[in-house]
């Protein structure tokens, strides 16, 4: 795992960004043990207490699991991977639009450039 | 916890610490910065007991220092107090034989994990490695605080980052770290507070996460809003 933090963005923050996108896109895995914290930290670089933080957090919206002292997990709830994926997309989407919008192109435009690149990028 | 408050100290007429006053947590990495000559060094020197100062006072877990707190605190100096002529073997048995916290298996570890030979002699080594072998000697006694002086000055990268390394690992498991440095950018994401100094004084006490969180800056803006005024 390997992940290129800024440096403005709190760091906790940061790594539960990068297993949502390890999750939206299939990486990580329903059910897929992850690392303790404290092996997160050395891989990552950070702060053991960030890890924890980070780790933390996605207990509580779901997005790994832990029973009793066995390593925790990536959730096998759809319906969270879903929410996941939809969210990721969404912010995406909401980029693109925030930084095409300003400079007024016709949307028709905007859509057949994207259908153009999206399969390009495809191909390529 | 250590809780430095209100500390003062002149060398001769000069005031070298001017009312100093913070906190270092166990299970945390405090970070003191400052350009030479803003005293960090002489902060670690009164918190290991190692020079008087005229007013304030120091607490560790809430009590005044005294004559065990170097049983709970460790000082791992800027350079090796080690003989040049000893190997690295020899250093560790000076440490097994004068500290009783020396812990043999964390030393055997740390040699490991730094990929340092007992047979070596000290004056043989790198620098980097010498570092290394410093911040061993340190790191492997059960003491519940570490202070370190410089621990990443005049080295290659590469040893800069195993020493980062050492940080997240067990080694270090959840002791509190005081750690000086003049160099933010290995350690950014390592530390959980910084404490900034110039001249004697604190001028800004911060949690690194908190001040991304709430102002969106990194370490090195609050450093320059703090040092450009």
């Amino acid at each position: 795992m390997k992940v290129t933090f800024n440096k403005r963005d709190p760091v906790y923050v940061q790594v539960v960004r990068h297993f949502k996108e390890q999750i939206a896109t299939g990486h990580f895995e329903p059910g897929q043990e992850i690392p303790s914290r404290r092996e997160l930290a050395t891989q990552l670089k950070i702060n053991p207490n960030t890890a924890q933080r980070a780790y933390k957090e996605m207990e509580e919206a779901g997005l790994i699991y832990t029973e009793g002292n066995s390593p925790s997990k990536i959730t096998k709830n759809e319906k969270v991977i879903d929410n996941v994926r939809e969210e990721l997309i969404l912010e995406a989407v909401n980029n693109f639009v925030s930084a095409i919008r300003p400079i007024h192109v016709p949307i028709d435009e905007v859509v057949g450039l994207i259908k153009e690149k999206y399969h390009d990028d495809e191909e390529g | 916890m250590i809780e430095v408050k209100d500390l003062a100290k002149n060398f001769g007429r000069k005031k070298v610490l001017k009312g100093i006053s913070f906190t270092a947590e166990k299970g945390e990495i405090t970070c003191l910065m400052g350009i030479n000559g803003a005293g960090k060094t002489t902060i670690m020197n009164a918190i290991m007991n190692l020079t008087s100062f005229k007013s304030g006072e120091i607490l560790i877990d809430g009590e005044k220092l005294n004559k065990h707190s170097y049983e709970k605190i460790t000082f791992i100096p800027d350079a090796i107090t080690m003989l040049p002529q000893m190997t690295i073997g020899e250093a560790l048995q000076f440490m097994k034989d004068f500290y009783t916290s020396w812990n043999e298996i964390r030393a055997k570890e740390l040699l490991e994990f730094f990929r340092l030979k007992e047979n070596e002699k000290i004056s043989s080594l790198s620098k980097g490695n010498t570092a290394k072998v410093n911040l061993l000697l340190g790191l492997a006694l059960d003491v519940d605080y570490l202070l370190m002086d410089e621990p990443f000055s005049g080295i290659d990268i590469f040893s800069r980052e195993q020493i980062a390394n050492v940080f997240t690992s067990h080694l270090v498991e959840d002791r509190g770290v005081i750690i000086t440095t003049h160099e933010i950018n290995d350690i950014e994401h390592l530390i959980d507070k910084a404490v900034l100094l110039d001249d004697g004084m604190v001028l800004r006490e911060f949690s690194t996460e908190e001040v991304r969180e709430n102002e969106g800056k990194s370490v090195v803006d609050v450093m320059r809003e703090v040092y450009q005024r």
